[in-house]
């Protein structure tokens, strides 16, 4: 199915090609409130700068990744990710409950579910993420090699090795982050997505 | 699941069966069930994998205008006026305007010395182009009122746009609409956005056009040295 942009798609787009000039539009007109949010909440500008800008990144992927397309209004949408993720770092940092000031925006359906796709999203990449890491070594090398020079005749080259080999050993290793990600308590957890 | 399963999804992935095996695939994975979740976590990973690394320089450039813009506009080092100072100012200004009504002055500088605007330049937000184009057209070539009439549209439906709004205050400045102008200004200059020094310097153009001279260089003076307008600012201060 072919969704119909919103007119601000324009700031995925910007984030996609790093375009400052509309990217510095998203500071103007959309951080303010989030600022105000976090402040009232425990937090600093620095927190707020800090979480404002990991969400970008995350929109980032997503675009980059699954092709993101925004059908809804960025403002309610970029609002409502930065302030779940400002909870969830509270909760993280095991702030004693503190009074959470609810904010008035309502939010629809659709914005809801944009939201709700970013975060699935960005869950499970940082389970990935984990997983990744648990890696021995020399599979973690292999791996960022062959996905960042794409030809695996060039990574066999490069690592001194026979194509099969290479994509023996890549699908090796790739099996062994499979389990490592299926056995991950967090992964039943993770709605497909 | 063993090794040969895994290069199985690589070479199936990879596009490397032939048709035959293709469909044989195809149908263990159908009948399969933890053959098939195997499969598509596999799958998951080598798209998650291959965007984030293939993509790690683009990250970092990105991730450098981020750090640039969110040190601009939220952790500022006294870029902008803070509201109460502002209020406090504008208190002042407005005393000195009753108070400049009486103070006779010549050879002053006039407002169009200082009336430079830039060139409107929006972004384009991918809908309404032409409204766009529209306003910057008559903005740059000195039409204000027609450049009004496109930038009130513009304003309605970019509600939150300070660049629309703050075009729409320049142009009824130039049409003498003082009030509404200032009103416009105002609110710009009491919010976080990176234009509120604009703003400031607008609201003292307004002041100077009607030749509230003191009122003017109450504003001016609050006119931070970060800002663009502050050499200005000075000049018109010195000579006033």
């Amino acid at each position: 199915m072919t969704l119909k942009p919103h007119s601000d798609h324009i700031y995925i787009e910007a984030l996609l090609t790093n375009n400052s000039r509309v990217l510095s539009k998203i500071y103007e007109l959309f951080t303010p409130k989030i600022i105000s949010y976090i402040k009232k909440n425990s937090g600093s500008a620095d927190d707020a700068q800090d979480i404002i800008q990991e969400t970008l990144v995350t929109i980032y992927h997503q675009a980059k990744e699954k092709n993101l397309v925004l059908t809804c209004p960025f403002d309610a949408y970029f609002f409502l990710l930065c302030k779940r993720k400002w909870l969830n770092e509270l909760k993280k940092r095991g702030v004693n409950r503190v009074t959470i000031l609810e904010d008035e925006t309502s939010i629809s359906d659709i914005e809801e579910q944009q939201v709700e796709e970013t975060e699935i999203f960005e869950e499970q990449q940082q389970l990935f993420d984990t997983m990744f890491k648990k890696l021995g070594e020399k599979c973690q090398e292999l791996l960022k090699t062959t996905f960042k020079i794409k030809s695996m005749e060039k990574v066999a080259e490069l690592l001194g090795v026979t194509y099969g080999y290479a994509r023996k050993k890549k699908s090796q290793c790739m099996g062994q982050l499979t389990k490592l990600v299926k056995n991950a308590k967090a992964f039943h957890q993770l709605k497909k997505y | 699941m063993n090794d040969s399963n895994y290069i199985e999804f690589e070479n199936y992935i990879s596009n490397e069966l032939s048709s035959e095996e293709k469909k044989h695939f195809e149908e263990k994975l159908n009948t399969n069930a933890n053959l098939k979740e195997e499969f598509e976590i596999y799958k998951a990973l080598n798209t998650s994998l291959s965007s984030k690394f293939s993509n790690e320089g683009e990250e970092q450039n990105l991730r450098k205008t981020l750090t640039k813009l969110g040190n601009k506009h939220i952790t500022k080092k006294g870029k902008v006026i803070e509201l109460k100072t502002y209020k406090n100012l504008m208190i002042a200004a407005s005393i000195a305007i009753i108070v400049g009504l009486f103070v006779f002055n010549n050879n002053t500088p006039s407002y169009n010395d200082y009336a430079n605007h830039n060139a409107l330049e929006l972004v384009v937000r991918g809908e309404n182009n032409e409204a766009f184009s529209r306003a910057e057209e008559a903005f740059n070539s000195k039409n204000y009122e027609e450049a009004l009439k496109e930038l009130t549209f513009l304003s309605n439906i970019y509600l939150t746009d300070t660049e629309i709004q703050l075009y729409k205050g320049i142009c009824l400045l130039e049409l003498g609409n003082y009030y509404e102008a200032e009103a416009i200004f105002d609110k710009i200059s009491t919010g976080t956005s990176s234009l509120s020094s604009t703003a400031v310097w607008y609201k003292a153009l307004s002041l100077l056009k009607q030749k509230k001279y003191i009122a003017c260089k109450q504003l001016l003076k609050i006119i931070p040295q970060s800002a663009p307008e502050y050499n200005k600012a000075q000049d018109l201060l010195d000579k006033l």
